[in-house]
């Protein structure tokens, strides 16, 4: 008998095969990650920037310590999965970063070029510029991808 | 490529998750490779062939065009 593999479903609430424990243990740290993040996004303009260099450039980049741990969490995982669910699984992630990255330069183009500002005038930025909106991006991405990907196989 | 193993394991009364343990995959996978929706690798190809004692020719044969 072979230890079990590590499923995709997991990590997708409400799938049958979902564990609060595995999805902890695979996106712990980007969550933390948006977490500090977001609190420095508040912090930030008010309290953070009276600080000295050293210790706001440990605030901006502690967030980007996390994504690093992220990525070594999420890599063990799909490495524990069998062979047909690591090419979904693969293929998934490399849609969702792809698609996060072509969304959020497009937007900021947009945002820069004045397009949003010219359909609501007046109204405050809509930059997508931090980490908790790449979270979320990222996210909804993965589970377009996956969901395209793994309908191949049902 | 086609194969046969929904009868093989039909035979012994394996479920397919009875399967999937034996080879440390998936349900899923099992049933994937059941319904000729995906091929295993090479290792895994072999692993099969080594659970129900037969050559991978004997296992998986091409679909008929």
């Amino acid at each position: 008998m072979h230890a079990k593999p590590n499923v995709p479903g997991a990590i997708f609430l409400g799938n049958k095969d979902y564990s609060w424990t595995m999805d902890w243990k695979v996106n712990g740290w980007l969550f933390l990650a948006a977490v500090i993040s977001g609190a420095s996004d508040i912090m930030f303009p008010h309290l953070v920037r009276q600080w000295s260099l050293p210790w706001r450039m440990v605030i901006v980049l502690a967030p980007f310590g996390a994504i690093l741990l992220w990525m070594g969490s999420l890599a063990r995982w799909i490495r524990g999965m069998d062979e047909m669910h690591r090419r979904i699984t693969t293929a998934a992630v490399l849609f969702a970063v792809s698609a996060t990255f072509f969304f959020v330069t497009l937007w900021h183009g947009l945002e820069r070029a004045g397009f949003f500002e010219a359909l609501i005038p007046g109204r405050a930025s809509w930059d997508i510029n931090t980490i908790g909106h790449s979270f979320l991006l990222l996210t909804l991405f993965y589970f377009v991808g996956h969901t395209v990907f793994n309908r191949r196989y049902e | 490529m086609k194969n046969r193993l929904r009868e093989l394991r039909a035979a012994r009364q394996w479920s397919q998750a009875d399967l999937a343990d034996k080879l440390g995959v998936s349900r899923q996978t099992v049933n994937a490779i059941e319904t000729d929706r995906y091929d295993p690798s090479l290792p895994l190809a072999f692993q099969i062939s080594k659970l129900f004692k037969l050559r991978i020719e004997e296992l998986f044969y091409p679909a008929e065009r």
